[in-house]
């Protein structure tokens, strides 16, 4: 491409450019033990995880694993294209890391050292522990199932009694890995909960499993003593397998998103040219820098920490930590930040700051403090559940009290019929069902569901405060109004005349300024006016330069032309200007705005019409926040905001008792997403964000904000016909088990088919329902 | 009737050998990566 294009004086490499020497640090053995572990000290074997990027499908796996193995010395690979990792296992005495980072990156990959692996490793582990525990109390369930079956077909008599001991005795021995392994989690949860004085659903699971299992287990081993003869293995193990399930499913939807935290890491560069004594530049780790070094930053790449520009200008992107886009220019004595990209030219920087005490590490740490600081939504469950979990404990105790004096069989059995069929599983499922379901459903249309609590506190949602930036705005600007000029004593351009010289100036340029007025230009019907545009000169954080049949044009702000925004006799004083001005003065204006999304109005209408109050609070500058404001018609919108600020105004606005949701896109908008009622982060967003907050809409539209909205009040609406269900199921059947008139099987047939009719009921929600603002 | 007996205890025996199995699944990462091998077969190489 760049053979058929006039070169620039400026190639602005793209930030993910990979540069050859970044490799060559990885070569050096005392590297690797942070991405890799040596398998075999006599082949000098390493095995070593790295992540791939730009994988979408197992078709590039395939070919990256293709590629890695032809690199001589790589004994084995395997790629996976789900979660973007390479395994690879190769000699050091033949192959070199940078070998292999090469080999992927010449097909089009790009291959980092996947230094969190030992983090990979345990949350891997977990998952696996989960689902064995899941597998184990499903296969014995099945087993013990088998073995209780005789018991309920056969007529009295029939069986001999040996028979149905060696049953038991067999129900006995398959209970034991669920109670001991599988159970394992409601038992230490149960525990931590009576430590702390607490009641949850834990508590009654664990003491119906192990009373029930007690009451077997006498009756199996003393068939004729007095804890009864009557066995609920079948029971017991149905019903920790259902709960596990349920565990298990909400264990995998949480780490499919923790993911993107590993993203966010690697934003510092592994490896950074640091100044030697002699003048000349050696490659080292950046964690190796200390305070006072002097480093060289390329362009495309991204500081490695808090610093000071000492040589060269450039311009940096602090997108990423300010979540607003327009670059800002770095000079010498400029101070730069970890973490922004270096976008124009080469640097010498001076390192002040490294570590924990960079901006980046600081922001981090805010919003892992905001995390924390959270007050835990109860659940509407819980708030049923707990009074009336209490109550269930003192019926069943006070059944058994009751009957006791009758008869000891009697009256344990009855105790166990009311454990056993308010065996919490309707009341339990009753919540987590109907959230799973909704989650499915709207994971299918683009939302990602974080933390399921959420759902509840978005039904009661009364204020929404939305970040501007790639939130209500899309990320790239646009072009607005043109004015040109006329009172001149040079020929008059026409708009699209003007636009088209400053389109082929600013094609040069990576300035999104200048994208916006390439852009726009190219929305223009083709003209064949060549203006004999060359030697165009960026002149970092001012504009463009360049020669043309017009003379010297310049393209740029206020200062750089020497121009006056006030002498344009019209309103847009207030918006960001570019001028494009001859030696003889101005030929034109350019007005750039930021675009907001194109659903933005409908979307915010819908959400002022369900009655929510709306503000805006952002970083920017007042004349653009106003603009977006105006044109969506909301009064409250704050400019100039710190995140600091943002955090103060959502929590002056909790302390009046409005339930707050936060709609942001940006790492700085990332303490406040965690400490309001309901975080929802724009798809676009940076990871942290994405891992921080409640929601997450992949596309980015704010249709789905009202979307989620009406979907929740549907989840509510669900959830709480569950619980009334469960309830009455409960309030009828618990007095008549606590007076012994339940018998266990029915009581448990009834715990079974309380607990479908809940699931089947939470499973209307998988229903996709059309977007709210269709409907209109 | 009495093969019961002997069959019943080694139903069990037949149970703990399956979990041993499925633990060697797991443990080997059977259960991840579910598709790849499915789209494998669909690649020349």
């Amino acid at each position: 491409m760049q053979a058929t294009i006039p070169l620039p004086l400026l190639i602005l490499p793209t930030p993910h450019q990979s540069h050859a020497g970044a490799w060559a640090v990885l070569d050096d053995p005392a590297e690797w033990g942070s991405f890799s572990q040596q398998t075999d000290a006599h082949a000098d074997a390493w095995e070593s995880r790295m992540a791939i990027e730009g994988m979408h499908c197992a078709a590039c796996a395939l070919s990256v694993e293709a590629a890695l193995r032809s690199v001589p010395g790589v004994i084995s690979a395997d790629v996976s294209a789900t979660s973007g990792r390479a395994r690879l296992v190769w000699t050091a005495k033949v192959a070199k890391p940078s070998d292999m980072m090469r080999a992927v990156s010449n097909i089009g990959y790009r291959a980092l050292p996947a230094t969190d692996a030992f983090m990979q490793d345990s949350r891997r582990k977990n998952q696996r522990l989960a689902l064995w525990r899941l597998l184990v109390a499903g296969f014995c369930m099945l087993q013990v199932m088998m073995y209780a079956l005789p018991a309920y077909v056969a007529s009295p008599g029939e069986m001999t009694a040996d028979m149905q001991n060696l049953l038991r005795w067999a129900s006995w021995i398959l209970t034991l890995p669920v109670l001991f392994f599988s159970c394992g989690p409601f038992f230490s949860s149960a525990l931590n909960d009576l430590k702390q004085r607490r009641i949850s659903m834990d508590l009654p699971v664990t003491l119906g499993i192990l009373i029930t299992f007690m009451v077997s287990t006498a009756a199996t081993f003393e068939p004729a003593g007095w804890w009864g003869h009557e066995v609920y293995f079948d029971s017991l193990t149905m019903f920790v397998f259902f709960l596990l399930t349920g565990r298990w499913i909400e264990l995998r939807m949480r780490d499919r998103t923790a993911g993107s935290l590993d993203a966010l890491m690697r934003r510092l560069p592994d490896s950074v040219e640091r100044l030697n004594k002699d003048g000349s530049f050696t490659r080292i780790a950046a964690r190796r820098l200390v305070v006072g070094d002097v480093v060289r930053i390329l362009p495309g790449e991204a500081f490695p920490a808090d610093g000071t520009i000492l040589f060269g200008n450039t311009s940096a992107d602090e997108a990423l930590l300010t979540g607003e886009s327009h670059p800002v220019a770095k000079r010498a004595g400029a101070e730069v930040i970890a973490g922004s990209h270096n976008l124009a030219a080469a640097v010498q920087m001076r390192v002040d700051k490294i570590g924990q005490s960079t901006r980046y590490a600081q922001i981090i740490a805010l919003m892992e403090r905001a995390a924390i600081d959270k007050p835990r939504l109860a659940l509407l469950a819980d708030r049923i559940a707990r009074p009336f979990l209490l109550a269930v404990l003192l019926a069943a105790a006070g059944s058994a009290a009751i009957l006791w004096h009758t008869d000891h069989s009697h009256a344990l059995m009855a105790a166990v019929a009311v454990l056993i069929v308010t065996c919490p599983c309707a009341l339990s499922l009753a919540t987590p069902a109907a959230m799973l379901t909704v989650s499915g459903t709207l994971a299918r249309s683009g939302v990602l569901v974080r933390r399921m609590q959420a759902l509840e506190a978005l039904t009661k949602v009364d204020t929404i405060v939305f970040d501007k930036t790639g939130t209500l705005t899309q990320d790239r600007m646009v072009v607005g109004r043109i004015f040109v000029e006329t009172n001149s004593n040079q020929a008059v351009l026409t708009e699209a005349h003007a636009l088209h010289i400053a389109a082929s100036m600013a094609k040069f340029s990576l300035h999104p300024v200048s994208r916006a007025l390439v852009a726009a230009a190219r929305e223009l019907p083709a003209s064949n006016i060549d203006v004999g545009v060359n030697r165009v000169q960026e002149l970092s954080g001012f504009g463009l330069m360049a020669d043309s049949i017009y003379g010297v044009l310049k393209l740029g702000s206020d200062k750089f032309c020497k121009f006056d925004t006030a002498l344009i006799d019209c309103l847009a004083h207030d918006t960001s200007m570019v001028h494009l001005v001859s030696k003889h003065g101005r030929l034109a204006s350019f007005e750039i705005v930021e675009a907001i999304k194109l659903d933005a109005v409908s979307a915010i209408d819908e959400i002022r019409k369900a009655g929510i109050d709306i503000e805006i609070l952002s970083g920017d500058l007042p004349k653009s926040v106003d603009a977006v404001a105006i044109e969506l018609g909301i009064w409250y919108a704050k400019a100039n905001y710190t995140p600091q600020d943002k955090l103060a105004r959502l929590q002056a606005l909790q302390q009046k008792g409005r339930t707050v949701a936060m709609v942001g896109d940006g790492l700085n908008d990332g303490p406040v997403l965690a400490s309001a009622h309901v975080s929802i982060a724009m798809g676009q967003a940076v990871p942290l964000a994405q891992a921080q907050s409640d929601f997450v809409i992949l596309g980015g539209q704010l249709a789905m904000v009202p979307h989620l909205i009406h979907q929740a009040k549907r989840t509510m609406r669900i959830v709480r016909q569950n619980l009334v269900w469960a309830a009455t199921y409960n309030a009828i059947c618990v007095p008549l088990a606590v007076v012994g008139l339940l018998p266990a099987w029915l009581a448990g047939l009834g715990m079974a088919l309380s607990s479908l009719l809940v699931i089947l009921n939470a499973a209307r929600l998988s229903r996709s329902f059309p977007l709210a603002t269709q409907k209109n | 009737m009495d093969i019961l007996f002997l069959l019943i205890p080694l139903s069990v025996v037949l149970v703990l050998l399956i979990l041993a199995g499925l633990w060697w699944a797991i443990n080997t990462g059977q259960f991840e990566e579910i598709e790849a091998e499915g789209e494998r077969i669909l690649h020349d190489d």
